[in-house]
């Protein structure tokens, strides 16, 4: 059920599967939509994301049918089939996406058998059934998922050393190419090959070979839970729930630790994290007292949030005030595992835990909290933080107002970048 | 300044007041195709097009394969998105908001050039339609939002947008918003601007101010207020701009009423007071100053973007020989011409003869290919999203001083604009860089949203910005050893308008 929202953080299923897509190397969606879903989902999501478009497809170069009046009456199975011939005689990928949206959704035009005719013909042009009122971009997300491991991913020979690293969403986390980078590098540190799907030109072949992994880690409290299963029954692999971004040394030594156990490679993670805390200390130590104490409240999704609030209660000593969960998160076991996240702080108290979306709201929740020093949230978090002269850092979706390529705060070095970028000299 | 005409109107205090609306009646739909010779698709040589469009033979097309549009929502969003004492209601699932992520950019950069201290957000509602509501109807979230909105913010004015969805299960946006009305004090103004109601993404200003006229200024009678005239601008123009436009206004002796950009219940009110109107876009508000001179007497000044010299010297004149001020009009353009040209000489020595290839909006597309004229530049490529009596004008005009060069009819459709910039190969493309700059030519525009285009100063902003981008191509070149274009080898040698299909008469 999705609820009234004030300035959404997020846009539709299309949407989010759009933001998939548009992230793996050599895919064209082809859009059997209305005329405007193709700019609104870009624009909703990368548009929202740090100031860049994807680099192959996306907006007003991806493949539409444009629905008008008379699609919507008569059907415009005939009108995508035109669509489908023509993106793939001019355009070069190695899959091609048929995505439906709201219109074709409600009329029921069958996507499936028109993608059908194709694959018969050997050409690689797969079914999503996506209308946007399916629900948010996370569902979107999931759904992009789920259509990879029933088209893309085939069984392939187990390899110890590889890894599928999943559930930071692209442009969703505006920072995701910096995030799966850093983490990347950390787990390369330990001897592995990780599969992202996302970054380094990765891309259909990596989708198709990702049932070799022999561990999915999953960076996220409560998204991906039936990709995770799927892949356990049909492939057999193992998967570790990393529930938030690993942000600076206590977070992502644990993380490191964790990955270490689950690979029977614990002596290897020990030595990285030796190295990588030294890195991050003989920074830290040139830097003290730098920045002035805080009160902080923290607004985004769910793993920002809770990797932000456990690294400046933790690793910091700046005192958490109150976090906000933007993500539409409904499992009571994820809401409780989120919770749990931001409880159990080494040494601060807890700060109040929220989950909410709707802007006004979550503008009412930080007006009640005086104390506020540094609000760190998205570009709509900026009104308030105007209006009561505090810092405010952007680091959550939605971002209009900085341009990201590949910057992080995850990980060791990732958490150098976050305490640079907070220094305000004020 | 008023005019014979509208003394008549306006002499005895008795103003002729607008017919009551009908949903079927004469009045314009709103929805662009519905003019008559209104062209989305079609392609080939400009004065073979031309031609045929005189006699009135150029055929309806369509393309077989094309690739996404913007939807009439995202220019009425994108219109109005901008009112400070309003609250925004989209009537859809989630998506349907995406692209108030430009709005609401504009909205922050426009308050910080105004100098407003503490910056707003624009405040925007989702109706978040889901599959139960899209089988059981969105009728009451509607009703919730609004009221929502309400109780929130008591704004002076709620707009409310369709989406497709909303349209195709049937909502009655009308009702619900009657229904509402009668307990609130907050003027409802539901928008109809589903996006397969029309190919053209103008029709979403017309159907904006549809409703801006039947809910807001209804019969409504106000006195005239001496020297004001309503100057109407997308919101895709700058403040500095905006600034530029006023003073030139000032210097006839007009003051303007700048809308929609800004703007707010207020400023609407003040529209039918006004002595003119004038705009400062081809597409945006031309069809609305119609109405406002048929019902209310307002006459306007035909519209072109006033970037470039001629441009410029055109949209002015229009406006002072409205103001009864043509000879002071004449004097300013005179003075300013020979402040100007000697300025543009040493650009002109800089461009002449570059070959160009323009694509943008109505607007910017005719004032780019306008503009390049003051600089001696040759014209070889037009992309332009429609084709009708307007774009005639222009196009004879332009094949006038170029001769033969390549129309594409087309809302983007980059597949064919790539098919042909790497053939045409110009010295420079003016429109959105995204895909011509990974061919490695130099790229630059005239659309700047935050920077001045406009007026004569413009002029020279834009002849710096385009000579420098052609002689330091270094970003360009060296980005297009490794750029991922997504288009096989064998569609570049390919006809670029294949996919148009023509259909009878």
């Amino acid at each position: 059920m999705s609820n009234i929202t004030q300035n959404p953080r997020g846009n539709c299923a299309l949407g989010g599967v759009n933001a998939v897509l548009s992230a793996v190397d050599r895919v064209v969606p082809i859009y059997h939509s209305g005329p405007g879903c193709c700019m609104q989902t870009t624009a909703g999501e990368a548009g929202q994301a740090g100031g860049r478009m994807p680099f192959y497809v996306s907006s007003v170069s991806t493949p539409c049918t444009n629905m008008l009046e008379r699609d919507v009456v008569f059907g415009g199975t005939d009108r995508l089939r035109e669509t489908i011939k023509g993106a793939v005689e001019i355009m070069e990928a190695d899959a091609y996406f048929v995505l439906s949206g709201c219109t074709a959704g409600i009329i029921g035009d069958d996507i499936n058998s028109v993608t059908e005719e194709f694959r018969k013909k050997n050409l690689p042009v797969y079914p999503i059934e996506t209308p946007g009122f399916l629900g948010e971009s996370y569902r979107g997300y999931e759904i992009a998922f789920t259509a990879f491991l029933k088209h893309i991913v085939k069984p392939a020979d187990r390899q110890k050393n590889l890894v599928n690293l999943l559930g930071i969403m692209p442009y969703h986390d505006p920072f995701w190419e910096g995030n799966f980078e850093e983490l990347t590098r950390i787990l390369e540190k330990l001897g592995l090959r990780v599969n992202t799907f996302f970054t380094r030109h990765q891309g259909i072949k990596d989708i198709r070979d990702s049932s070799a992994a022999s561990l999915n880690i999953i960076i996220s409290p409560w998204l991906l839970k039936s990709a995770a299963k799927e892949y356990l029954e049909s492939y057999g692999i193992p998967c570790l729930r990393w529930p938030g971004l690993p942000i600076g040394a206590s977070d992502t030594s644990a993380f490191i630790r964790a990955v270490g156990k689950a690979l029977s490679i614990e002596k290897q993670a020990e030595s990285v994290i030796k190295n990588e805390e030294d890195y991050v200390y003989s920074y830290l130590e040139t830097a003290i007292g730098s920045l002035s104490w805080k009160q902080f409240a923290v607004v985004g999704d769910a793993n920002t949030v809770v990797g932000v609030t456990r690294f400046l209660a933790n690793d910091y000593s700046f005192t958490p005030v109150v976090s906000i969960i933007t993500d539409p998160v409904f499992r009571p076991e994820d809401i409780e595992r989120i919770k749990e996240q931001l409880r159990s702080l080494d040494y601060a108290r807890p700060p109040k835990i929220v989950f909410e979306t709707d802007q006004w709201k979550i503008q009412k929740e930080l007006e009640s909290h005086e104390e506020i020093t540094l609000l760190i949230g998205s570009t709509n978090e900026r009104e308030f933080a105007m209006q009561q002269g505090i810092q405010c850092n952007v680091i959550t979706y939605p971002i209009t107002d900085r341009l990201i390529f590949n910057r992080t705060y995850a990980g060791y070095r990732g958490s150098l970048t976050f305490v640079e970028d907070l220094y305000d000299n004020l | 300044m008023a005019t014979e005409k509208q003394e008549n109107l306006t002499g005895n205090g008795v103003q002729i007041l607008p017919k009551q609306e009908t949903n079927t009646g004469d009045r314009y739909s709103g929805i662009r195709e519905s003019r008559p010779f209104t062209y989305s698709d079609c392609g080939g040589n400009s004065v073979q097009l031309a031609g045929e469009f005189r006699k009135r033979c150029l055929k309806m097309a369509d393309r077989s394969f094309s690739q996404g549009l913007q939807c009439q929502q995202i220019n009425s969003m994108s219109a109005l998105m901008s009112m400070d004492d309003s609250v925004f209601i989209v009537h859809s699932p989630q998506g349907c908001a995406g692209c108030s992520s430009m709005a609401s950019d504009l909205y922050r950069v426009g308050q910080a050039h105004r100098g407003v201290r503490f910056i707003k957000n624009v405040k925007l509602i989702v109706t978040n339609l889901d599959e139960r509501d899209i089988v059981h109807g969105g009728e009451n979230k509607l009703k919730e939002a609004i009221l929502l909105a309400y109780s929130r913010y008591s704004p002076k004015l709620i707009f409310i947008f369709t989406s497709c969805a909303s349209g195709i299960i049937g909502d009655d946006v009308d009702s619900i918003a009657a229904e509402v009305q009668k307990q609130i004090s907050s003027i409802i103004v539901p928008i109809h601007c589903e996006g397969f109601k029309s190919k053209i993404a103008a029709s979403g200003y017309d159907t904006a101010f549809i409703s801006i006229r039947r809910y807001i200024l209804g019969n409504q009678k106000v006195p005239k207020e001496a020297g004001l005239i309503n100057l109407f601008a997308p919101t895709t123009v700058s403040y500095k701009d905006q600034l530029e436009i006023e003073r030139m206004l000032s210097l006839i002796g007009l003051h303007a009423n700048y809308f929609p950009f800004y703007s707010s219940l207020e400023k609407i009110k003040k529209i039918t007071a006004a002595e003119a109107s004038t705009a400062i876009c081809k597409v945006f508000a031309d069809e609305f100053m119609k109405e406002l001179e048929n019902d209310y007497g307002i006459p306007f000044a035909h519209t072109v973007m006033p970037i470039g010299m001629r441009n410029t010297d055109t949209w002015f004149r229009g406006v002072a020989a409205l103001a009864g001020k043509a000879k002071e009009a004449e004097d300013y353009i005179a003075k300013e011409h020979q402040r100007i040209i000697p300025l543009i000489e040493s650009i002109r020595r800089r461009l002449e003869n570059k070959r160009v290839f323009i694509c943008g909006g109505t607007g910017r597309s005719f004032a780019a290919a306008a503009l390049i004229d003051d600089f001696g530049m040759k014209l070889v490529g037009l992309e332009t999203p429609t084709f009708d009596d307007d774009a005639q004008k222009d196009i004879e005009y332009l094949n006038g001083i170029h001769g033969d060069y390549v129309i594409d009819i087309a809302n983007m459709q980059p597949f064919e604009q790539i098919n042909l910039v790497k053939k045409l190969k110009p010295d420079v493309f003016i429109g959105v860089p995204a895909w011509s700059a990974r061919l490695g030519i130099p790229t630059t525009h005239v659309l700047d949203m935050k920077r001045p285009t406009m007026g004569y100063d413009g002029l020279v902003y834009l002849g710096n910005k385009i000579a420098n981008q052609i002689e330091n191509p270094g970003f360009n070149v060296k980005l297009a050893a490794h750029a991922r274009l997504p288009y096989k080898e064998s569609w570049y040698k390919d006809d670029a308008f294949k996919f148009i299909k023509s259909f009878g008469q």
